[in-house]
This record gives C-alpha cells, structure tokens and sequence, in this order.
C-alpha cells in the first residue's frame, strides 16, 4: 500500500502546478547555457550532487523527521529556514505557493484516509499551529511522514518528482523529443539513488548549496522578456 | 616540563571586538579589542561625527589552515559605522586542517552597519569554512558584501582542489530572514559548467537587510548594471526583508564598482549622506 502512496504523493499529476515552474532553467535555455539533452542532464546532475534540489530535499527530511516525532517546534524552525534560503523570489513564490497548495490538498484528503484509518495525530492541528507560508519541501515531508512512507522512499520520490518536472521543462524550452526527455530521466537514476544515500546522511551543518549558475538564471529570469514559466 | 618550540606554522587564533556607542552626536568604538593577527586602524570620519568608518588590518597576510578567527561587532542605537578591511584577504593552500572563521554581528534599533570588506583570494587547495550571524533589532540595517576569487587567476590557477564554504544567518526580532549558504567544492565540472562558475573565477554578493523593499528600488539597482559596460553575469532579487545581488565573472573592477554604485543609491535611499569609499579601496 506504501508504494501507491508513494506514487501518489509524487505523481505530476499532483495538482499543485509545478508544471509552470522551470527553476531557472527558460533562462538558462535562453541564454544558450543549455542547448541540447546532453547540456540539460548535465545541468541536472550538478543540481543532484551539489546543487539547490540536494539542499531542498535534506529540508524535505527535515520536515518528514520532524513531524514523525511530533516535535512542531523544529517543524516550524526548518520551515523559517526554507523560506530565508531561497535564492530569488520567484522560486520563494513557488515553494509557498505549492507548499500551501499542498496542505490543502493533504487535508482535503484526510477524509478518505481517515476510514482506512491509521492513527497518527492530527494534520489539521499540526499544520495550523505551523502556520503558514507553508514551503513544498516541508508539506511534502510532513505529508510522507503522515502516509507512513519511509524516509528513503520519500526522498527518491521527491527527487524524482522534481527531475521529471524539470525534464518536462527542458523538453518544451529546448525543444527535445519525449523520447529523449524519458531517456535522460532513466540517464539519471543512479544519480539520484547516490543523492538519496548522500543526503540521508546529511548533517544540519553539512547543509550547503553550489549554484551561482541557478541563482543568476532564477533572478534573470524575473526580467526575461517573454516567458511561459513562473521561474 | 619540556619546551615546545612553535612551528612556524602554527595557527592563529585571532579575536576581534567591536562594540560603538553613540555619544556626544557621534558613533565612537568604546571597545575596540584586538588579537593578532588582526589589528584595527584609528577609525576616521570623512563624513562628520555620524558614520564611524574602520579598518580592520590582518597582519599575517593570509589565512592558513586551523587558523581560527572570532569577531564580534556590536552597534549599539542610533549608531551607524563602515567597516572595511586594508587588503585583499588570502586564504592559502593548507596542509589538510580547515581554517575557520566565525563573525557575530548586533545591530540594535536605528542602527546601520555596512561591512565592505575587500576581496577574499582563496588559493587552489585551501580548506575554508566561514559563519555569520547577524542580529538586527526591528529597526536595524545591515549591508554586506563579499567578493571571492577562487584561486590565483593571475598566474592562471583555477580552483580544483579544495573546499571554501560559507554559512550566513540572519535574525531580525526573533525571525530567521535570511541564510545564505554558499559552498564550492574543488573540481572541474564545478569550475566549468554554467550550473557551477562557467569558468569564471570571481564571484560577487551584495546584501542589504532589515526593511521591506520596493520594486522600484530593485529596478534602480538593475539598470545601474545595465549603465555599465560589463563582461560579467548579474542578478538582483527581493528577500523578504531587504535584497540581493549576485555576480559571476572575471573583473574586480565591475564588482566592485557595481556594489559601490549600490551603497551610494541604498544610501540615498535612506536619506543619507553620500558614501565616501575608503582611503584603502585606491590601487
């Protein structure tokens, strides 16, 4: 039952828009930073071994941790800190406003869950005294942890749902095939496998983040002249 | 007991104090504490009894691994003081031990800080781990920039071996505004690709903290970019209590000149005097 949750939580067919966000990479793309699938892979690796998304997901099991011990007080702290370490506006946008879409939605669902019933305590309660903006990275934790999904899974699956978004983005921008956006998406498997067991392991002082090309392409991309994506 | 001599290697564990006090109309350092290898210049007033600017020397020219510095700048109310370093900062190639440094800014109600320092040069192979925390009463500024060089690009080193890391939180009134947490580990696809440096070796951030900001104000610091000729790559956004500005290039000169040109504007912006750039900036 886990790995349908898993599949649900993660799905892109998750309505909290993510598909309007490209996270830098419409600018990146037009500046010709990233002209082809090769380019795109690449850019996507060094966000998985040192970039953005490496320390976005070490927040995301922060929030996981947190409410899987009860402890809202920390819950509350990392979500502070995932709002103070947003490189531009924009992606601050983003992450508030899928974070709020998703405890909504995780609520909203509440009501089915409840009668398979497992009893763990009370989202409503949980999310409220948190209060909001509530980032993505720290709904999706607390939502794993309430699915009762394990830590390693939740991290692959926000991995991957974060890769296929991008993917997806990349395959519209550049323009590169379906084929080839799907072959990139398995081209990055062992990558993502290798910054899931990083990141598992991830001290609160080993949180860094490497990537001045993704800042100056997300605050670029806020005087981008034509655009289709909100980052 | 035996003697051991020291080696000419051994680290420094160096400490500065700062604390200003507004008396008699203007901000005077009444503690000014410092253990070598840091030493503070006599602060000067190019600009009247208001702004307080000092310079703080680092007498052994660099930066060597487990070195340990601590500084601790106190603005007491109403006080307003620059700070800015005499030189370039070194951080040289080490032996395998990091070399820390550890800062602890306050800055208390309707008090301004500006901590310029110059360029920090981080040689191929340094170990570096830096952390600033800054508090900022409800009604306290504080503009920060920093300016690396990763390796000694005029003899053509790059950065691919090593670690420099840096840690920033900011507080105001109890609410975490902003961390920054830059990091580059040594290596050649971060050196080279466009995620990482794109082959360039300097990059540049500029701060400013502690009130809201318009868009206006965001747009006049873009277009100071855009007035210049430029070679390098810039991006400003809004924080949630203030801005940013990042560069990535090759030319101190633009960085510089560019982050100037925002502390004359920012201070404009807040109805005050004309900045004047310190004696030790002319080269």
């Amino acid at each position: 039952m886990t790995i349908l949750k898993l599949l649900q939580l993660s799905s892109s067919a998750l309505p909290l828009g993510a598909y309007s966000y490209s996270e830098g990479l419409e600018t990146a793309i037009e500046q010709d930073q990233i002209r082809g699938k090769e380019d795109l892979r690449q850019w996507l690796s060094d966000e998985l071994s040192y970039g953005a998304i490496r320390l976005e997901t070490a927040l995301m099991l922060r929030g996981y941790r947190c409410w899987a011990t009860q402890d809202l007080d920390s819950l509350s702290y990392w979500n502070q800190w995932a709002s103070a370490v947003k490189e531009t506006s924009e992606l601050r946008e983003q992450s508030w406003q899928m974070g709020n879409t998703l405890t909504r939605l995780l609520l909203s669902l509440e009501t089915v869950r409840r009668e398979s019933n497992q009893g763990s305590w009370d989202l409503e309660q949980g999310i409220n005294l948190m209060g909001k903006p509530c980032n993505y990275a720290i709904a999706f934790g607390m939502g794993a942890a309430h699915w009762q999904i394990d830590e390693h899974s939740a991290v692959l699956g926000y991995l991957h749902s974060w890769a296929t978004n991008l993917m997806n983005a990349g395959v519209k921008l550049i323009p590169i095939s379906q084929t080839l956006g799907q072959q990139l998406l398995l081209q990055l498997h062992p990558e993502m496998e290798s910054a899931t067991t990083t990141i598992l392991n991830l001290r609160d002082d080993e949180l860094y983040t490497c990537s001045w090309g993704l800042g100056l392409a997300g605050m670029q991309h806020e005087i981008q002249y034509t655009r289709l994506f909100r980052s | 007991m035996l003697k051991t001599s020291t080696p000419m290697t051994s680290p420094w564990q160096g400490v500065l104090k700062l604390i200003y006090q507004r008396r008699d109309d203007t901000t005077q350092p009444i503690q000014s504490y410092s253990k070598a290898p840091y030493k503070l210049q006599h602060p000067f007033y190019p600009q009247g009894g208001d702004i307080c600017y000092s310079t703080i020397l680092h007498t052994a020219g660099g930066i060597v691994g487990g070195d340990q510095l601590y500084q601790s700048i106190q603005l007491q109310p109403h006080t307003h003081a620059v700070i800015t370093t005499a030189s370039a900062s070194k951080i040289y190639r080490n032996n395998g031990s990091t070399a820390y440094q550890k800062t602890d800014i306050e800055v208390q109600e309707n008090a301004c800080l500006e901590y310029l320092p110059r360029e920090m040069i981080v040689f191929e192979g340094a170990q570096y781990n830096q952390q600033l925390r800054v508090n900022l009463a409800p009604t306290a500024t504080w503009l920060g920039w920093e300016i690396v060089r990763f390796g000694r690009s005029a003899r053509g080193e790059q950065f691919l071996q090593g670690d420099w890391r840096s840690r920033t939180e900011v507080w105001q009134d109890g609410r975490l505004i902003w961390v920054d947490c830059p990091w580059l580990p040594g290596g050649k696809e971060v050196w080279e690709n466009p995620h990482g440096l794109a082959g360039c070796p300097l990059v540049g951030t500029l701060v400013w903290l502690g009130k809201p900001v318009s868009s206006e104000l965001i747009a006049q610091i873009r277009k100071l970019w855009h007035q210049m000729e430029t070679t390098g790559e810039a991006g400003t956004t809004k924080l949630m209590s203030g801005l940013l500005c990042r560069y990535r290039g090759n030319s101190y000169r633009e960085v510089i000149n560019w982050f100037t040109n925002i502390w004359r504007l920012l201070r404009q912006w807040d109805g005050k005097a004309t900045p004047v750039t310190p004696r030790v900036w002319q080269v």
